[in-house]
């Protein structure tokens, strides 16, 4: 399919008008020694209909949570999202434009992202937020980098209960910077407050606890964050899950100065892993400080609403080696999705969904935990995910599962989860979308694997 | 010059109008926290199908101040938005650098079959044959395409490909023992993220001198002689560079560097220009990021999501980050995920699947001849549009006659039209009126225009646009203070942005 426009008569036309023979002298740049003469070794191209055929093919050879009940979460989670928001993001005006340096031609994005910031701050209890990063890991390591930046200090001390990509990326963040990377260890799948305390110092630049985990726990951030804040200035970082901040207590209340999380749940695809959107919230203090686009509420010339980028001089188009992130282009059209979503979910819808994901999680878990052979792993409190210790391998209750049609978790053992927790443990996560029925499928599937 | 246009501005399109409050004569668009009406829901949910669980004690919160709207008014709030916004479907959009190109929706289409749009990340290889199948051969057509040997799919956007690159070079230092080479090299005029990406690295930069447009590959060798080879870890550049050409002595910056056991760096935002016609490995680039939202057609979003895999030489293989998309000898594919030396993770999960659908199907469905195509088509519109208004605003360094030509993008300085007494922000808030989306602006040098057409629009589309810059020439010349009122059709007057840092207000308070 050949997506330009431009005849071959316009075509000479326009070298009329440039003065050029034929094509050659605008390539005439580049050396003919560095000329690539061949022909790109790729497949011919296709039409629409061939396209279309040969991707519903590829799709065709995977299975996933669109042909199977998906009990799987690990950082990415199966949850609803509204018609409507698949169909508003298709709107060209949103999917077509770019990052909005023209506010006068950008005032919806702008708006919209404005909105976005708002309700990102109100989900993590804190005063402002940005217009998006990455995705959950590099929001997390963002939010390391800013407190270093802020507070001159080169310790960071990081919870081993963060998700295994995060902390994976943390160190891959840290790993050329002369900064100590502390990990806190898990005492029944929580980190105490008191190992918090014992592991603080003055140069301790940030304490960073995820809740609910990477076992689904829900950590004692605000224990944890007064252990960090017995030092002044060390910034308290909480990683959060949205949904949860619509049940549980925020980052904010429980003493965060920063927050960051995945916004994946907030009506974004699976999508095997991306695009996703970071979310990334914080104190006022840390206004200049903060990495990506920020968008301010200002006036036109008459004195109208408008919104545009604000504080650029943050940004790297601007500071270069001093800028506070490289990051340029970030998430705009997933935050889009998650604004979205929060609005049409809106304040009661969006605290039914949290509630539905907490107690059927807890109802699967109730009725998992009463067979014989099964255990939850860890006693603590949990929001939509939990760990279940099985009888044998979980390698084969996951291939009995796969067999009914089941996705029955995650074996955080194995490599993709970096390799925690022992070879019979079982993360299980639950949404709202899973039915009674469905979980107690799941559950007939282990009592026949148990005893 | 026959004018398509009236005595006023005639809008390439104009946003529609509906039914707001109104301030002046515009709409003014209340927030949709101002539109919340208590109760009010867009969705629902079925009835809890299980017994009510405790809730853990001293852990609940409230619940959060979401806006509250009925659906129909979800649906007209964004609506609404998306009519205050330009875009490449609605409007010329030539933002230099950016690339922004039509964007297929066959390519939409694809990346939201559930197949595709609901996999999860942690899925088995063996459930996602068909997907890594995908991933694997965009990274066969990302290594054809630039000449090298190894891509890697994980970075998600351009500056985060430059991180990952740079983060690959140093771990190849440390590997040889040379790791006192922290220092990278690039011009003044790069892109503001790559000197940013250098820091976040944990190296240092040092500014090249650009001369006309291109690297001073005099200032080159004093700068390596000045700080040492030994402690030069890369240089980076844009080739075709910032300022919209082809860096004929690309070859001999490669030498130097080379030459001083440094390596080179490209920076890949404007490979739409050469598409077939060179590839980096054959101009001597070690390394490179691609942009897929701007070569590869993947929609920009408002501004994101793009992905930024890179390339490179087989020297850097074992250090790329995990995971890597293989084939087996079986023709299976898997996620490699074990590899000693990498330098490990630098995003979550398997990185921006659902772009790499797109840029596979744009991939497929140009082919090899299509893309040459594309680079030719992007670098005729250029060449067109400057031809055509060189005379009106001038072109450091656009000169068919010297056989001097330009890539995908030229840059203007308009400075007889600014001796007017205009400025450069007059002239882009007046091509708003006529719904073009101004180009790019101060960069790479103070004053200038950026224009990049690429290659999907109509001539006369080009032809219209040349039209919209000799009328505001025109306009310059008869009445130059009437542009400081622009614009004047759009959903805002000019937004005051010196307020909006001087007191900012970023989030909403009622």
């Amino acid at each position: 399919m050949d997506y330009t426009q431009i005849t071959p008569r316009e075509q000479t036309a326009m070298l009329e008008a440039i003065g050029a023979d034929n094509m050659e002298p605008l390539f005439g740049a580049i050396p003919e020694t560095l000329r690539f003469r061949g022909d790109l070794d790729l497949p011919p191209a296709r039409s629409e209909l061939e396209l279309q055929r040969d991707l519903t093919e590829m799709a065709a050879h995977n299975h996933g949570p669109h042909d199977m009940v998906c009990f799987m979460g690990g950082g990415a989670y199966d949850h609803f999202c509204p018609v409507l928001v698949d169909q508003l993001i298709m709107r060209g005006e949103f999917l077509t434009a770019y990052t909005p340096y023209q506010a006068e031609a950008s005032q919806g994005a702008l708006q919209a992202f404005f909105e976005f910031q708002t309700q990102v701050a109100r989900l993590a209890g804190l005063d402002i937020a940005n217009a998006s990063l990455y995705e959950g890991a590099t929001a997390v390591a963002e939010a390391v980098l800013m407190a270093l930046n802020v507070t001159g200090r080169r310790r960071v001390l990081a919870a081993a209960t963060l998700h295994a990509d995060y902390l994976a990326v943390l160190r891959t963040y840290l790993s050329d910077l002369p900064v100590e990377l502390v990990e806190l260890p898990a005492d029944g799948g929580r980190v105490a407050a008191a190992t918090v305390r014992a592991h603080m110092d003055a140069d301790t630049a940030a304490v960073v606890v995820q809740s609910p985990n990477v076992w689904g726990q829900l950590e004692d951030w605000s224990g944890c964050f007064d252990a960090a804040h017995e030092f002044e200035g060390t910034c308290a970082i909480a990683v959060f899950n949205p949904i949860a901040s619509a049940l549980l207590k925020r980052p904010g209340d429980c003493g965060a100065d920063i927050a960051a999380g995945e916004g994946q749940p907030l009506g974004v695809p699976l999508s095997l892993g991306g695009p996703y959107v970071g979310l990334f919230a914080a104190r006022k203090r840390f206004l200049r400080k903060m990495p990506g686009r920020l968008i301010g509420r200002t006036v036109d010339a008459e004195g109208r609403p408008a919104y545009c980028l604000t504080l650029q001089t943050r940004e790297q188009h601007i500071r270069g080696a001093k800028a506070t992130s490289n990051i340029c282009t970030n998430q705009g059209l997933l935050a889009l999705r998650a604004t979205m979503f929060m609005t049409a979910m809106g304040k009661s819808g969006l605290r039914e969904m949290a509630e539905q994901c907490y107690h059927k999680a807890h109802y699967l878990a109730g009725r998992i935990a009463a067979l014989e052979g099964y255990a939850l792993t860890f006693d603590g409190p949990f929001f939509h995910e939990f760990c279940v210790t099985c009888p044998r391998p979980v390698t084969e209750i996951v291939e009995a599962a796969k067999r009914r049609r089941i996705l029955a978790g995650i074996a955080p053992h194995g490599r993709r989860m970096g390799g925690i927790g022992g070879p019979n443990d079982l993360l299980v996560a639950v949404t709202e979308k899973r039915t009674r029925a469905e979980m107690d499928a799941l559950v007939d599937v282990l009592e026949e694997l148990g005893g | 010059m026959t004018s398509v246009m009236g005595a006023g501005p005639t809008p390439m399109n104009r946003p529609p109008q509906h039914g707001a409050p109104t301030q002046g004569e515009r709409p003014v668009e209340p927030l949709v926290f101002e539109k919340s009406v208590p109760g009010q829901r867009g969705v629902d949910l079925p009835p809890l199908d299980v017994p009510r669980a405790d809730l853990p004690d001293g852990l609940v919160g409230e619940p959060v101040a979401m806006p509250e709207l009925g659906q129909h008014d979800v649906m007209a709030h964004y609506t609404h938005l998306s009519h205050r916004n330009f875009s490449v479907d609605a409007n010329f959009y030539p933002l230099g650098s950016c690339t922004m190109k039509h964007n297929p929706r066959v390519n939409e289409w694809a990346a939201a079959l559930p197949g595709f749009a609901q996999l999860h990340p942690l899925l088995d290889d063996e459930q996602i044959q068909g997907a890594l199948r995908l991933l694997y051969e965009t990274r066969c057509f990302l290594q054809e395409i630039s000449g090298f040997d190894e891509a890697s799919l994980q970075p998600a956007a351009g500056a985060h490909g430059e991180y990952t690159a740079l983060k690959v070079i140093r771990a190849f230092f440390r590997h040889h023992d040379q790791e006192q080479r922290r220092i990278v090299l690039a011009p003044d005029t790069a892109h503001g993220t790559n000197p940013a990406s250098c820091t976040m690295c944990g190296a240092n930069v040092v500014a090249v001198r650009t001369q006309d447009g291109y690297t001073d590959l005099d200032d080159l060798r004093r700068l390596i002689d000045e700080h040492g080879p030994r402690n030069i870890a890369a240089l980076m550049i844009t080739n075709p560079n910032t300022s919209g050409l082809f860096d004929s002595k690309v070859g001999e910056a490669a030498d130097i560097v080379h030459e001083a056991g440094a390596k080179l760096y490209l920076d890949g935002a404007n490979m739409n220009a050469i598409l077939g016609k060179t590839r980096p490995a054959d101009f001597g680039a070690d390394v490179m990021h691609f942009n897929t939202h701007k070569t590869f057609s993947t929609p920009h979003g408002c501004g994101g999501p793009g992905a930024g895999p890179i390339a490179c030489r087989a020297e850097f293989s074992p250090f790329l980050p995990v995971p890597q998309v293989m084939m087996a000898d079986d023709g299976s594919f898997y996620l490699d995920r074990d590899r000693a030396q990498s330098i490990g993770k630098v995003r979550s999960f398997i990185g921006q699947f659902g772009v790499y659908v797109r840029c596979w199907a744009y991939i497929s469905a140009c082919g090899a001849d299509g893309l040459t195509n594309v680079a030719e088509k992007a670098v005729l519109s250029a060449n067109y549009l400057a031809a055509r208004l060189a005379d009106v605003y001038e072109m450091p360094w656009f000169d068919p006659a010297a056989g001097r030509y330009c890539a995908h993008e030229f840059v203007t300085v308009p400075r007889r039209l600014l001796d007017k007494g205009v400025t450069l922000n007059d002239i882009a808030k007046r091509m708003i009126d006529y719904g073009v989306h101004p180009p790019t602006m101060h960069w790479p040098v103070h004053d200038c225009l950026m224009v990049e057409p690429t290659e999907t629009e109509s001539k006369r589309t080009l032809d219209h646009f040349v039209e919209v810059m000799l009328r505001i020439a025109e306009e310059i010349e008869r009445d130059p203070e009437s542009l400081g009122e622009a614009p004047s059709d759009a959903p805002i007057r000019r937004a005051d942005e010196v307020a909006a840092a001087r007191n900012p207000v970023i989030v909403w308070e009622a």
